[in-house]
């Protein structure tokens, strides 16, 4: 595999042939991955893959205008034909005062332990017995699981380098794994499926195969029998991974390229109170060993932590260069590549397990799963199917689905009146599981 | 255009390579794609791009498993040590031992399904001149629309697939959208309108169906949606729109007859061909040969030609969507529904354009039968969980019934319900049956693939409508 070195070179010299070609400015990123992944299904390895992939993203400038191109070829010659058309399509663009490179800086050079060598040390059969064992042991650990969806092993190691026609050039490699489950048992005529995992930056920190295994069984398991529950309206606590899925929705109305254009509940609120006091919502790319660190973010600003909820009040939105000019701002490190993206956007956890909170909630509903996506920013309205467990004088009871669960996010946001201490930092989007006083469920005619 | 990244000298040693260690079958999948877009926001261009991607993938299938290998420098040398790679499933299982027949020659596409003649993509100019005007018509709907953000989109891509078997085929596949997304302010709310259309085809589609019609229609959901009210919570009978209300048909019924999850066992349609599994009303197809639907394509992304499959007739299972994989596991052919993302990504059995033909119901007399109930005219999209069944989708537009009268608007919400249990509760099936505009895309197992829908207008007895008014 190539060096960073080498992936430096070639980010330099493609700027260097951008403004050969005309480009007043001029941004080269380049991304070179080894993927190794693997699926087991039964007593065999039903999937294996294992590629190298690269790709080279640019960002011209031209007085003004801007365009991008991406491709796979990384020649002179192919880089120099994409410029040139990039180039081309620029002076359709409106001129735009804000559009351009970040000021002139340094990467500082910081320690984010985003590399494991015994990632990429591991030999292909070390790999597969890890997919092999998960396989083996959800089968061995419930006589209900009677078929898998294939359980899945996948490692890479990713190299991303960046220089741009102001000086500034960096370049990282970090590594990640990830090995999930996904169970089947029949119940009648339908098959219960779950699908658990685990993932890292290294794979000393990985949860045992057994253990994943184990968990996505249990979530197979605990729906038998699950019911629709009737029309009410009731506390939900959200367990850890549907809450890192509330949190994406929050991110994106976060993001400043959503709130420059109106596309977003949290215009105009700056400084007003919104959540409750357990709010504390932040985006950290410093974390060390956190799968959402990096040294700079897609445009070679450093990256930082911002608090973006701060004990409920709204302190900050989430900004590139080129929204933070424009709504008079600093980039907070969050440029991604054609956007907006989160570092590690988490809740800061409390201090109580998940049991405790079940247990201090007289009547409520744990969701386990939820479905669906397309949320509206703009009015900010959540609504999601749901599976769950009913929660009754501080235990779990029977489990429910084909429900729905709605509120407006602000309502969400104020409604948080306990946090868990379960946070993980395993994605860019995560969060400890917590409750939400009061929301609407939708289920089967309510009682009267 | 460049010329054939790949010769078939070359391709014919990459297969003969990847069935060295064993193996039953094999392919080679070559991709190049170009695609230019730009984006309008704030009445100004504000984003321009292009991409352009080459790369080839190489398969080796033992029974139920396969080794894969891509890459993106395309030499003979890098090409044979993907087709080594790919080979470690065969040394891994050491089964089969097929040879790679001598490749045909090139099999072009013929221009039945789309035009293929156009080898470059559009003009920049064009491109701006189609937002320019989309922008400005949605501003003069209504001065509640406080911002308009379009995007258009041209892609050319080409595939070469060489198999084991000998076939070796070329296709060039266009594809266009336009999109107009507007946000309108009311004293109460903001609300979101998206409209979009295209296919496979060239800009010149835009010349029936103007940028004016996509931007006013967008624009007035917008407003519409400003203006409403939130959803009720509860269980309601339920009409969806025809044409982008086959997002249902797609999630409830579609992903569960997939060749993959049915041979697997592991979807509640498994083992149930020849049974009821549906209102007798319910007929559902999939077709991956209608002209420019953004799921038709000449040949799949195996080589296998696209056609007609019958997956519910008159409420009865007919048929499976298969890949040639799940399809030979099964004792079956390959319907063509082999598709794939890019040459990164492994084939599965997925979609094409999935549809059900109309009924003899009139959309007036619905909405009069109802008492109280939704009108869900158009979604946002979907989701579906396999082995039960249970699915969700996202109202984009939607409007009470009330004393068999439409009433207000609803804000956009849940619906929440479980394919086979839907699937029995359709009581009327309108005679309005139309394809949806054409830009919907389908998830599946981390990939990506467009797709189309089509439905008529279908009555529900009951659904769980997941709003925030709680009575």
């Amino acid at each position: 595999m190539a060096s960073e070195e080498e992936a430096r070179d070639r980010a330099r010299r493609a700027v260097e042939i951008a403004l050969a070609a005309g480009a007043s400015d001029a941004e080269a990123r380049i991304v070179i991955a080894r993927r190794f992944s693997a699926q087991a299904r039964g007593e065999r390895i039903t999937k294996l893959d294992a590629s190298d992939g690269r790709s080279l993203s640019m960002r011209l400038f031209l007085d003004g205008r801007k365009a991008s191109m991406t491709g796979t070829q990384w020649s002179d010659e192919a880089i120099r034909f994409g410029v040139e058309k990039a180039l081309e399509q620029a002076r359709y663009t409106a001129v735009d005062p804000y559009a351009g490179l970040p000021e002139p800086g340094e990467i500082p050079d910081r320690e984010l332990a985003l590399y494991d060598l015994a990632i990429d040390a591991r030999a292909d059969e070390e790999r597969l017995e890890d997919v092999r064992r998960v396989e083996r042991s959800i089968r061995a650990a419930d006589p209900r699981i009677d078929n898998s969806n294939g359980s899945h092993y996948d490692d890479a190691s990713v190299t991303m380098a960046l220089a741009n026609s102001r000086g500034r050039l960096g370049s990282y490699r970090g590594t990640q794994i990830g090995v999930s489950a996904s169970p089947v048992a029949s119940e009648g005529r339908y098959k219960r499926t779950a699908h658990y995992g685990s993932a890292s930056r290294f794979l000393a920190r990985l949860d045992e195969p057994e253990e994943i295994a184990r968990e996505a069984v249990r979530r197979t398991i605990l729906f038998y029998g699950a019911t629709k529950p009737r029309t009410q309206s009731t506390a939900v606590i959200f367990d850890r991974e549907v809450a890192a899925a509330v949190l994406t929705d929050i991110f994106a109305a976060c993001s400043a390229a959503n709130v420059a254009v109106g596309n977003s509940w949290l215009v105009d609120r700056i400084g007003e109170r919104i959540g409750s006091d357990l709010v504390d919502l932040l985006d950290d790319g410093t974390i060390p060993g956190a799968l959402g660190s990096s040294p700079f973010d897609a445009e070679g600003v450093p990256s930082q932590r911002t608090p973006v909820f701060e004990r409920g009040v709204l302190r900050s939105f989430l900004f590139d260069t080129y929204y933070a000019r424009r709504l008079g701002a600093r980039s907070t490190g969050n440029a991604s590549g054609g956007g907006i993206g989160p570092n590690t956007f988490f809740l800061a956890p409390g201090k109580r397990s998940l049991e405790e909170l079940i247990a201090a909630t007289a009547r409520g509903i744990l969701v386990l799963e939820t479905i669906g996506f397309a949320t509206e920013h703009a009015s900010g309205l959540y609504s999601r199917g749901a599976r769950g467990i009913e929660i009754r004088d501080g235990e779990l009871t029977e489990p429910i689905e084909e429900f729905t669960i709605a509120a407006p996010f602000p309502e969400i946001l104020a409604g948080v009146d306990a946090v868990a201490n379960d946070l993980k930092f395993d994605g860019s989007i995560t969060s400890p599981s917590f409750r939400v006083a009061e929301m609407q469920i939708s289920g089967s005619p309510s009682a009267l | 255009m460049a010329d054939d990244p790949l010769t078939a000298q070359t391709a014919q040693r990459t297969l003969a390579r990847a069935l060295r260690d064993g193996g039953a079958y094999a392919d080679l999948f070559c991709e190049r794609r170009s695609s230019v877009q730009m984006r309008l926001q704030e009445g100004a261009m504000h984003e321009a791009g292009l991409s352009q991607v080459l790369g080839a993938g190489v398969r080796v299938v033992v029974g139920e498993s396969a080794g894969y290998a891509y890459i993106e420098d395309l030499t003979e040398e890098r090409l044979l040590e993907a087709a080594a790679r790919a080979a470690a499933i065969a040394r891994l299982t050491a089964e089969g031992s097929s040879r790679s027949a001598r490749l045909q020659r090139l099999h072009r596409a013929g221009d039945a399904l789309y035009d293929r003649a156009r080898t470059e993509n559009a003009e920049p100019m064009h491109l701006a001149n189609l937002l320019e005007r989309a922008d400005a018509a949605a501003r003069k709907v209504d001065t509640r629309i406080v911002a308009v953000n379009a995007h258009v989109l041209d892609e050319l891509q080409e595939i070469w697939i060489a198999r084991s078997d000998g076939s070796f085929r070329y296709d060039r596949r266009p594809m266009v959208t336009l999109g107009v997304q507007c946000i309108a302010r009311s004293d109460r709310e903001r609300g979101t309108g998206y409209c979009a259309d295209g296919g496979r085809t060239s800009m010149t589609f835009f010349q029936s169906t103007t940028p004016e019609e996509l931007a006013r229609e967008s624009a007035r959901v917008a407003v519409v949606n400003a203006e409403a009210r939130p959803a009720p919570a509860g269980e309601f009978e339920t009409l969806l729109g025809a044409g982008g209300g086959g997002v249902l048909l797609h999630e409830a019924v579609g992903h569960g007859l997939e060749g993959d999850f049915n041979r697997r066992g592991v979807s509640l349609y498994s083992g149930r061909i020849g049974e009821r599994v549906a209102s007798e009303l319910v007929t559902i197809y999939d077709d991956g040969d209608i002209p420019e639907e953004r799921g038709s394509t000449s040949f799949d992304d195996e080589g296998t030609p696209c056609g007609h499959t019958v997956l519910v007739e008159r409420g009865v299972l007919r048929g499976y969507l298969h890949d040639e994989l799940n399809a030979r596991l099964m004792g079956m052919h390959s319907t063509g529904n082999g598709r794939r993302q890019s040459y990164r990504h492994l084939p599965q059995p997925r979609m094409c354009n999935t549809y059900m033909p109309p009924g003899d119901a009139q959309l007036d007399e619905m909405i009069a039968s109802i008492d109280r109930g939704i009108y869900a005219k158009s979604f946002a999209g979907g989701q579906v969980d396999i082995g039960k069944g249970d699915f969700v989708f996202m109202i984009a537009e939607g409007y009470l019934i009330e004393r068999g009268r439409l009433g207000a608007a609803v804000r956009n919400a849940t619906i929440v319900g479980n394919g086979p249990d839907a699937m029995t509760k359709v009581t009327a099936v309108g005679n309005d049956a139309r394809l949806a505009r054409r830009h919907y895309t389908c998830g599946k197992g981390g990939q990506y693939v467009p797709v189309g829908v089509g439905m008529p207008t279908l009555q529900i007895s009951a659904m769980s409508v997941g709003g925030t008014d709680g009575e």
